[in-house]
C-alpha cells in the first residue's frame, strides 16, 4: 500500500512509457540546458549542439562541454567541416566558431534569416532566403547563387565539387567549374527541404514538404518517388555498404536500398526499430555496425542493425520530448541525445571496454 | 507529451488601411506579453525589434492532388523557426500584403502538421479604410475576399467619413460577411484583446457568433460577387445525407466557397455536430451537448463566389430526415 505520496506513482501508471529506463541511461550524464536541441554534428572526438536560445555546446571526450553564446535568435542550422562549426540563425547571422570556442562573423543578412548551412573541405555556403552565398578557399567575396524561391536544403557532393539547392519545385544543382559555378535543374513539384547526395555522388535526394521523399538518378535525371510516410520526413542518413538511406517520418525507420542500377526503384525499404505508436524525429548512423539509431516522438531511442529479423537495442526509454539531435564521436565511444524540450544525454556508448559491446 | 498551441493572428487588409498603426501598437505598447509579427511590407517603418520577421509570401501548391491546396510556404517555415525559440511567444501575428488572398494563410493551418500540432489559427483581422473601402471593393476582388474571410473587421479611419456613410459602408460589408464582427476605430484604436487571442477558428466559438443577418437584403446597388447564404433546419438531419452531399459541394465547389460554418443537428446524435471550413478544407467534430433551454436546430453559412446559383438551399433541404 501506498502513503499519501501517491500523486506520483499514479501519475507515471497513466503516462506508462513504452520503454522504461535503460542501463546507458543511467550511467549518462543528463543535463537540461532550457531551450530546445535544434541540431548536433560530429567534430572529431567532439560533438557540438546547437539551441534554441542561441547558444553553441561542445561536448568533449572526458571533459565535459563548454558554452559558447553564438546567436540572439534560434541556432537553425548547423555544419562542420572536421574543424570548425558553421551556424546560421533568425538572427541573420552566419558564424564560424573554431575549436578554442572563437566566434567570427562570416556574413550578416540584417533581418534576413540565415535559414540553411552546407561545409566541405575548402568551401562553406549558407542561405538566406532565395539566395545561396558560397565561399571558396582563398575568395574573399562570396559566390551569389540566386533561385526562385527560398531555399529548403543545401548539401555538397563528396568532392566539393557540386552544391545541391533544394527548393520550390525541385533542387538546382551547381557546378563549380573553373571559378563559375553552372547549374542544372532537376525538377519535381512541391516543396522541397531537407536534401543530400547519395556517398558515391550518383543521386540526390530530398524531403518533400508532403510526408515523402523524392529522388533523381542523375545519370538521367530519373525520377525516385518515395511516399507512403505517416509524417513529414526530417532526418536522413547514409548508412553502410550498400547503402541504405535511412529516414524518420514512421513508427520504425524506413531504409531504402541504393545499390544496383536503379537504387530503390521498384523495391520495398527495409523497416527496423519499430515503435509501436511512436513517429521516430531523428535517424543516426552507426557506421561500423550497418546501423542505425532511430531516436521518437516520445523521447525514446532504440538501435537497429539493418535487418528486419533482429531485434532493436533499447537505447534510452521514453522520456516524453521528441529526439532532435542524435551524434557520434567519431571514434563511437560516446553518444550525445537532445530533444526540443532541452535534455541532452551524453554517455558512453558501450558499457566498460569498448571491445565488450555490450550496451 | 502535449505542447501548448500558440495563437496565430492572420491580419490583412489594403496598403494604407492602417495595417501598420496597428502591428506598431502591438509591438510597443506595455501589454507584458510576447508578440511575434511576421511581415512584409514593413521595411520603410524600420522598426527594430527582434520578434518582427521578414517574410517572402511564397504561395507554395501542394503536391498532393488537392487543386485547392495553396499554402504559404514561408509560414511554414517561420512558424516552425518561432517554435525553436527558448521563450514561449503569446502570440503569433502574420501581417499579408494588401493584395493577398488570405486562403493560402488559413489553409497553411488545416494542411501542414507541423504547424497544426504547435500553432493554431486564432482569427483574421481584416483592417479596412472606411473612407475607401466602397471603391476597393467595386475595384479589387481582393478587398472582397479579404472581408469574406474576416472574423474581425476593423473598420478604420471613421473620423474621416460621414456617420450615414459609414453605415452604408458597414451595410456592404455584412452582405459579403454577416459572421464578421465590426469594430469601428480612428487610428486602429480597438483594444488589443479585441484582436489577438480571438479563438475565432476553434470550433467552440463557431457555436457563440451568431451572424448578423439583414433585415432586408434588396439593395442591388452593387453587384458585389461575394456574399453569403444562410439555412435553418429544425428537422433533424441525416448524417449520412450530408455527408455527401457536403463533400460534393466542397469537391466541385470549394474554390468559390471561401468560408463554411455551421452548427448540425443529426438525427441519433445526442451532441451538437460542429463544422467550419475554408475553401476545401473542412474541420468539424461533436461539440458538446446542445443548450437545455433553446430547440434543436441546425444552421449553416456559406460566404463565397456565385453562393446563390449553387443549388446549395435544395441540397441542405434533402439532408433533413424523411
Amino acid at each position: 500500500m501506498q502513503d499519501s505520496l501517491t500523486s506520483e506513482p499514479t501519475l507515471n501508471q497513466r503516462r506508462r512509457p513504452s520503454f522504461e529506463e535503460t542501463e546507458l541511461e543511467r550511467r549518462a550524464t543528463k543535463f537540461n540546458f532550457g531551450a530546445p536541441v535544434t541540431g548536433s554534428v560530429t567534430v572529431g572526438d567532439s560533438i557540438a549542439v546547437g539551441f534554441g536560445d542561441g547558444n553553441v555546446r561542445i561536448f568533449r571526450e572526458g571533459v565535459g562541454y563548454s558554452t559558447t553564446k553564438a546567436h540572439a535568435g534560434v541556432v537553425l542550422c548547423m555544419a562542420t567541416d572536421g574543424e570548425d562549426i558553421f551556424t546560421g540563425s533568425d538572427d541573420g547571422q552566419f558564424l564560424r566558431i573554431s575549436s578554442d570556442n572563437t566566434v567570427e562573423e562570416i556574413a550578416s543578412f540584417g533581418t534576413k534569416w540565415v535559414d540553411c548551412v552546407a561545409v566541405i573541405d575548402g568551401k562553406y555556403a549558407c542561405s538566406s532566403g532565395g539566395k545561396a552565398h558560397v565561399w571558396s578557399k582563398g575568395q574573399k567575396k562570396p559566390s551569389v547563387l540566386e533561385h526562385s524561391s527560398t531555399v529548403g536544403g543545401m548539401a555538397f557532393d563528396a568532392k566539393g565539387k557540386r552544391l545541391a539547392v533544394a527548393h520550390y519545385g525541385g533542387v538546382t544543382i551547381w557546378e563549380a567549374k573553373e571559378r563559375r559555378w553552372k547549374s542544372s535543374k532537376l525538377i519535381w513539384k512541391g516543396f522541397h527541404g531537407d536534401v543530400c547526395f547519395s556517398p558515391d555522388g550518383k543521386y540526390v535526394v530530398t524531403a518533400m514538404q508532403e510526408n515523402a521523399l523524392h529522388g533523381w538518378r542523375l545519370r538521367d535525371k530519373g525520377d525516385l518517388a518515395m511516399s507512403g510516410y505517416p509524417a513529414k520526413v526530417k532526418s536522413f542518413a547514409w548508412v553502410g555498404n550498400t547503402p541504405y538511406l535511412v529516414t524518420s517520418g514512421a513508427n520504425e525507420a524506413i531504409c531504402w536500398p541504393f545499390d544496383g542500377k536503379d537504387g530503390p526503384m521498384g523495391r520495398a525499404p527495409v523497416c527496423v526499430a519499430p515503435s509501436k505508436k511512436q513517429i521516430a524525429t531523428c535517424v543516426q548512423a552507426l557506421t561500423t555496425e550497418s546501423a542505425v539509431f532511430a531516436g521518437f516522438r516520445d523521447g525514446s531511442v532504440l538501435l537497429a542493425e539493418i535487418d528486419e529479423s533482429k531485434e532493436p537495442i533499447v537505447i534510452k526509454g521514453s522520456s516524453g520530448s521528441a529526439i532532435t539531435g542524435i551524434s557520434l564521436t567519431s571514434s563511437l565511444s560516446h553518444v550525445l541525445v537532445g530533444d526540443e524540450e532541452g535534455n541532452v544525454l551524453w554517455s558512453t556508448l558501450w558499457a566498460g571496454e569498448m571491445n565488450a559491446k555490450s550496451i | 507529451m502535449q505542447t501548448s498551441q500558440v495563437p496565430v493572428t492572420v491580419l490583412t487588409g489594403f496598403l494604407g488601411a492602417g495595417k501598420t498603426t496597428l502591428l506598431n501598437r502591438i509591438l510597443t505598447e506595455k501589454h507584458g506579453k510576447k508578440y511575434a509579427v511576421v511581415v512584409n511590407e514593413f521595411g520603410e517603418e524600420g522598426i527594430d525589434n527582434d520578434l518582427v520577421v521578414d517574410a517572402d509570401e511564397e504561395v507554395f501548391e501542394m503536391n498532393n492532388g488537392c487543386i485547392c491546396c495553396t499554402v504559404r510556404g514561408d509560414l511554414i517555415r517561420i512558424l516552425s523557426g518561432l517554435m525553436k525559440r527558448a521563450d514561449q511567444l503569446d502570440a503569433i501575428i502574420v501581417e499579408t500584403t494588401g493584395l493577398a488572398d488570405p486562403a493560402p494563410v488559413a489553409q497553411t493551418f488545416f494542411v501542414d502538421e507541423d504547424v497544426a500540432d504547435r500553432t493554431k489559427l486564432d482569427a483574421i483581422v481584416t483592417v479596412a479604410d472606411a473612407v475607401h473601402l466602397d471603391a476597393q471593393l467595386g475595384e479589387h476582388h481582393e478587398a472582397e475576399e479579404q472581408i469574406a474571410f474576416a472574423d474581425v473587421v476593423l473598420l478604420n479611419k471613421t473620423d474621416l467619413i460621414q456617420n450615414e456613410n459609414l453605415e452604408s459602408v458597414e451595410t456592404r460589408i455584412r452582405k459579403i460577411n454577416p459572421y464578421a464582427k465590426i469594430i469601428r476605430t480612428a487610428r486602429c484604436d480597438a483594444p488589443l484583446e479585441e484582436v489577438v487571442g480571438l479563438n475565432a477558428f476553434s470550433l467552440d466559438r463557431v457555436l457563440e457568433v451568431e451572424p448578423d443577418f439583414l433585415e432586408s437584403d434588396h439593395d442591388h446597388e452593387h453587384d458585389d460577387d461575394i456574399t453569403s447564404v444562410s439555412f435553418v433546419s429544425e428537422t433533424p438531419l441525416d448524417f449520412e445525407k450530408f455527408q455527401s452531399w457536403f463533400g460534393k459541394v466542397l469537391q466541385t465547389r470549394g474554390q468559390d466557397i471561401l468560408r463554411s460554418k455551421g452548427i448540425l443537428d443529426f438525427d441519433g446524435l445526442d451532441e451538437r455536430y460542429v463544422f467550419q471550413g475554408v475553401h476545401m478544407l473542412m474541420d468539424g467534430s461533436p461539440m458538446g451537448d446542445w443548450p437545455k433551454d433553446k430547440p434543436k436546430s441546425s444552421r449553416v453559412v456559406f460566404i463565397g463566389r456565385d453562393i446563390e446559383n449553387m443549388g446549395l438551399k435544395e441540397g441542405f433541404e434533402a439532408c433533413k430526415i424523411a
